[in-house]
């Protein structure tokens, strides 16, 4: 008897997937359709081109579950790794970067639903949003230029009017804060 | 550059921010050295926690049903099988005559399918290469039918001039029935000339003009053809020498012209 999705942790899910398994493919978008969808949008600021590019995120995961190795990381960051990289092929294909952030961003937050969902509206969620609250605004700023709109460092210097060395010490000290984040909570 | 210095840009090869030197001096490091993959791996994980950093949004609901149709489209989903979560289930597949054959029939349709596509090809290729000809001939008569226009233009244009002159010619013994008329501008000695019921020459063969000025020999004109009906037009230049006086014959000589008359005279002006 097939085990409820739900239950399954992460990785068995994305085994499940690998073997062809179109519950556990459903269960995988119910857990991170809300994490996956909130970065395409934040990344294209349009609904539309965010729901196309979930998709397209799901399709992938679909074809290739069997290529996660969870000796080399979490499936949380694989799934986002993807989310970001189909994201930002599609913000560099539609030409254009000066993408305003629309009332998308503004919007209330929709109603996330049952218990299940609440679990990527995660307790690792809330650390992270604390932590990065509480990063130097400088620091938070490259990430998110980095992170979200796919700048190199040096579109980045040349965004903030800052000199390349500072950026990347910023980005450094941004990254390792993150870093201890993860080492405090697997310890 | 000191190992150091590696391992400062490994934080921003993980945002994969790097870019110019850096990127390729870091590239090539990576190679070499383990601690360094281990570490940018490690980076990568901190860097996904940046998607935390995205205001919640919902997608509509409508999504998920699309997507796992999508996914049923591509034919990979063996709903029901059985699975347990401490082992992968694997069947291992063994060659027997049943999977020989399969795999002779799909080499054979295969090769079917290849030699039907290529002889397709062909076919059409040769299609192809005839419609550009009949292209080609279309275009060759639509030119030839656009000089004609042009000629008749000019030939009325003369005509209407007022300084135009013309010159009748009489089919001699040889060709009784031959008429002509020969118009030319006395200004700028461009002429035309109109035939009528001159015999069709045989195909190594054509008519040539000649213009023969008072106690001169004669200087030649243009060579032509006419059609099955007998009719010529063409345009021709009126020699200076000829402009006063000059008797135009039309003789028959091998179809590429002569530079004197070697054939018989079939239309003449009358000696002034």
């Amino acid at each position: 008897m097939q085990a409820e999705p739900s239950k399954l942790s992460d990785n068995d899910l994305l085994k499940a997937i690998a073997r062809g398994d179109e519950g556990a493919l459903a269960g995988c978008y119910d857990r991170y359709r809300l994490i996956l969808f909130s970065l395409i949008l934040r990344i294209l600021h349009d609904r539309h081109e965010a729901e196309d590019v979930l998709q397209e995120v799901f399709l992938q995961v679909w074809r290739r579950a069997r290529d996660f190795d969870e000796t080399r990381g979490r499936a949380f960051t694989w799934l986002v790794t993807i989310a970001r990289s189909r994201a930002l092929d599609r913000l560099r294909a539609s030409g254009s970067r000066a993408r305003i952030a629309t009332e998308a961003e503004a919007a209330p937050r929709e109603s996330m639903g049952d218990a299940a969902e609440d679990a990527v509206k995660s307790e690792e969620g809330e650390i992270v949003r604390r932590a990065l609250a509480e990063l130097p605004e400088e620091q938070r700023r490259t990430l998110f230029l980095a992170y979200f709109e796919g700048l190199t460092q040096t579109e980045i210097a040349a965004r903030l009017g800052d000199p390349l060395g500072t950026v990347k010490t910023r980005m450094r000290s941004g990254l390792m804060k993150l870093r201890e984040l993860l080492r405090d909570r697997s310890a | 550059m000191e190992h150091q210095e590696y391992k400062e840009l490994l934080a921003i090869s993980a945002l994969d921010a790097l870019d110019g030197t850096d990127a390729l001096h870091l590239e090539a490091h990576l190679k070499t050295c383990v601690e360094c993959r281990g570490e940018i791996v490690e980076l990568r994980e901190a860097a996904g926690l940046l998607a935390h950093g995205a205001p919640m949004q919902a997608p509509s609901d409508d999504l998920r049903g699309r997507i796992l149709s999508a996914a049923r489209a591509e034919g990979r989903a063996r709903p029901g099988e059985e699975w347990s979560n401490v082992t992968r289930i694997s069947r291992p597949r063994k060659s027997g005559f049943g999977t020989q054959f399969a795999r002779i029939a799909a080499v054979v349709l295969f090769v079917a399918i290849t030699v039907v596509l290529i002889s397709m090809l062909l076919v059409a290729q040769r299609e192809i290469t005839s419609l550009i000809a009949a292209v080609e001939a279309q275009k060759i008569e639509l030119n030839r039918e656009r000089e004609a226009r042009l000629q008749d233009q000019k030939a009325l244009a003369l005509l209407m001039s007022r300084d135009a002159r013309t010159i009748q010619l009489a089919g001699t013994q040889t060709a009784q029935n031959a008429r002509a008329m020969f118009v030319f501008d006395q200004k700028s000695g461009r002429a035309v000339l109109m035939t009528d019921g001159l015999p069709m020459t045989s195909t190594d063969k054509a008519y040539e003009v000649w213009f023969i000025p008072k106690g001169r020999s004669p200087m030649p004109g243009k060579v032509f053809t006419v059609d099955a009906s007998g009719h010529a037009m063409i345009t021709d230049q009126m020699p200076s020498e000829a402009m006063n006086g000059a008797v135009i014959a039309i003789t028959v000589e091998p179809k590429s012209g002569s530079a004197a008359p070697t054939g018989a005279i079939y239309l003449a002006s009358p000696a002034s």
